[in-house]
C-alpha cells in the first residue's frame, strides 16, 4: 500500500516529471509564507514590550520630577 | 453582567441561600465563572503561554512527516503526474480558508451579546490571517490550474466565490481600521462577518450547484485498489492537521500581540514588560 | 456638519455599501444560473443562439480526435454520451487534452456552422490514483470513470 520514494535520482526529484515550476513555487510561496508568519508576530512581540518598557520609564521619570516639583516649591 | 470582581460578592452572598438552591446557583456560578475567565486576557495569555510549545512541537513534526511524504512518496497521479504534490498545500489551505468567517461570526456574536474582551481580539486578529490563507489557497490552485487545466484563472463558481472570500476579508480588515471608535469598529465588523458566513456555504456547494472548472471535493477510499487509496489521503489528512497547527500558533501569537497592545495599562502586563 | 459626525456618516455608509454588496453578490449567485457551461444536449436543443459566445463543456469523444500534421489545428467531437458537438480549435492545448478527457471549450458557432474554439480547458474529476491503481481498476473493468459531466446531478 505505501510505497517507497517515487524517484530514482536528486535530479527527477527536482524536474518533478516536467512540472518542476509548479510544484516548487506552491511549496516555496508556503515556506516563505509559514516563516513570515511565524517570524512577524514574535518580532512584533519584541517591539510591543520594549514601547511599552519606556513608556513605563518615561512615566515613572514623570513622576518623580513631579514629586520634586512638590518639594521644591 | 458579572464583572469580574464581583465574583467573591456574589460568593459570599450566597452562603445565605439554603442548600438545596445553593448547589444550582454554585454551579450556575461556576460555569459563568468560567465562561469569563475564558474570556479573561491575562488567563488567555498564561494558558496559551503554556500550550504554546506543545502547539509548535506537534506542528513541527506534523509538517515534517506531512511534507516529506508528499514531496516523496505520493505516487504520481495517473492523470496529473507530479502536480498532485500541489494538492497537498492547496487543499489544506483551501479548508481552514472556510473556517475563518464561521471563527468570527461566532467571535463577533460574542463581542456583540457578551462584550467578552477576548472575542474581539480573536476576530480583529483572525481577519488578517484569513486574507492570506485565503490568497494562498488561490495562489496555489492556479499555478496548480496553469498547466492541468490550461488557465490560471476562470470565472467558475468555486473560484470566484473564494476571491469574494478574499474581498469580505479585505473589507473586514479596511472596515476596522477606517473606524476610529474601537467598541463601533467591533460591532461593525461583527456583524459582516456574521454576513459573510453565507459566502461560506456558496464556496462550499458551488461545485455541486453549478457546474464548474474545478472538480467536485474528493471522498476517500478505505481500499488501496479504489480511486482517493489510502496511498493518497493518509499524507493529506496529516497536512491537514499540520495546517490547522499551523493557524492556531499564527493565531494565538497574534492574540497575545494584542493582549499586550489592549491590556498594556493592566498591572499584569506592567509587570510582565518590567520582568523582560 | 461637524467633520466627526462626518465622518461617522461616511462610515456608515461604507458598512451599508459593502453589507448589500455582500448580500447582494451573494443572492445573484444563489438566484442566478451561474454554470459555467452549456452541454452539447444544451446546444443542440438551440438554447444557443449562432454567434454567441459560450462555453461548452464534454468528453473528447474517443477516435473522433484529428490533428493537422503541418499546424496546431486540431478537430474533434466534445460529447455529453447523448449529443455530439464538433469542434474546431487552433492553439496550445492542456497538457490533460486526450480523447476520453473532460474538456470545456470557450467560442462561436460560425455562419457554416461549425464551432470555432479559442480557447480549450481540460476539467479533471476529484479522483487521485497512481498508475498501478488505475491499471488493476481498467483490468478489473470496473470503470474509473473520468467523467466529470456525467456525475452532475443536472447538466
Amino acid at each position: 500500500m505505501f510505497d517507497s520514494i517515487q524517484f530514482s535520482s536528486i535530479g527527477e526529484f527536482f524536474s518533478m516529471g516536467g512540472y518542476a515550476f509548479n510544484v516548487w513555487t506552491v511549496y516555496t510561496l508556503f515556506v516563505l509564507f509559514f516563516a513570515i508568519n511565524l517570524y512577524f508576530p514574535l518580532i512584533r512581540k519584541k517591539q510591543i514590550l520594549s514601547e511599552q518598557k519606556r513608556r513605563l520609564i518615561v512615566n515613572r521619570e514623570m513622576q518623580t520630577l513631579k514629586n520634586d516639583d512638590g518639594e521644591n516649591s | 453582567m458579572v464583572r469580574p470582581g464581583e465574583h467573591d460578592i456574589l460568593l459570599t452572598s450566597m452562603h445565605n441561600l439554603n442548600s438545596r438552591q445553593e448547589s444550582a446557583v454554585q454551579r450556575a456560578n461556576y460555569m459563568w465563572m468560567w465562561f469569563s475567565k475564558l474570556g479573561s486576557p491575562k488567563w488567555f495569555y498564561e494558558l496559551s503561554g503554556k500550550w504554546l510549545p506543545w502547539l509548535v512541537v506537534a506542528m513541527s513534526l506534523l509538517l515534517v512527516v506531512g511534507i516529506t511524504w508528499a514531496l516523496l512518496f505520493v505516487p504520481p497521479d495517473y492523470q496529473q503526474g507530479n502536480t498532485i504534490r500541489i494538492m497537498y498545500i492547496h487543499v489544506p489551505f483551501a479548508s481552514i480558508s472556510l473556517a475563518f468567517f464561521p471563527l468570527m461570526a461566532v467571535a463577533g456574536t460574542i463581542t456583540l451579546v457578551w462584550r467578552m474582551k477576548l472575542a474581539d481580539m480573536v476576530a480583529k486578529t483572525a481577519a488578517p490571517l484569513g486574507a492570506w490563507f485565503t490568497a494562498l489557497a488561490l495562489a496555489s490552485g492556479s499555478i496548480w490550474g496553469s498547466d492541468i487545466w490550461g488557465t490560471w484563472w476562470i470565472w467558475d463558481g468555486r473560484l470566484t466565490s473564494m476571491l469574494l472570500q478574499f474581498f469580505l476579508l479585505v473589507g473586514v480588515i479596511s472596515l476596522r481600521s477606517a473606524l476610529e471608535d474601537a467598541e463601533a469598529a467591533a460591532k461593525a465588523c461583527a456583524v459582516l462577518s456574521i454576513v459573510g458566513c453565507i459566502n461560506v456555504f456558496v464556496i462550499k456547494y458551488s461545485v455541486d450547484w453549478w457546474n464548474t472548472l474545478h472538480q467536485p471535493s474528493s471522498g476517500f477510499s478505505l481500499s488501496d485498489q479504489a480511486p482517493n487509496p489510502p496511498e493518497v489521503w493518509i499524507p493529506l489528512v496529516i497536512m491537514i492537521f499540520a495546517i490547522y497547527l499551523f493557524f492556531a500558533v499564527s493565531l494565538i501569537l497574534s492574540i497575545r500581540n494584542e493582549i499586550l497592545v489592549r491590556e498594556r495599562r493592566s498591572q499584569w502586563v506592567e509587570e510582565l514588560v518590567q520582568g523582560t | 456638519m461637524k467633520p466627526h459626525r462626518q465622518k461617522r456618516l461616511g462610515i456608515v455608509l461604507f458598512i451599508a455599501v459593502s453589507l448589500s454588496l455582500a448580500i447582494g453578490l451573494t443572492l445573484f449567485a444563489l438566484s442566478q444560473n451561474i454554470d459555467l457551461f452549456y452541454t452539447p444536449t444544451q446546444v443542440a436543443q438551440g438554447e444557443v443562439a449562432a454567434g454567441q459566445r459560450i462555453r461548452i463543456g464534454g468528453m473528447v469523444k474517443e477516435g473522433s480526435l484529428y490533428s493537422a500534421d503541418d499546424s496546431l489545428m486540431v478537430q474533434f467531437a466534445t460529447t455529453d454520451y447523448v449529443n455530439d458537438v464538433m469542434i474546431h480549435y487552433e492553439g496550445i492545448l492542456p497538457d490533460l487534452f486526450r480523447e476520453g478527457q473532460g474538456i470545456v471549450v470557450e467560442g462561436s458557432v460560425d455562419a457554416a456552422g461549425v464551432f470555432r474554439a479559442s480557447r480549450v480547458l481540460a476539467k479533471h474529476d476529484e479522483n487521485y490514483m497512481s498508475q498501478e491503481v488505475k491499471a488493476a481498476l481498467d483490468a478489473a473493468g470496473a470503470s474509473a470513470t473520468n467523467h466529470p459531466l456525467t456525475s452532475q446531478p443536472e447538466s
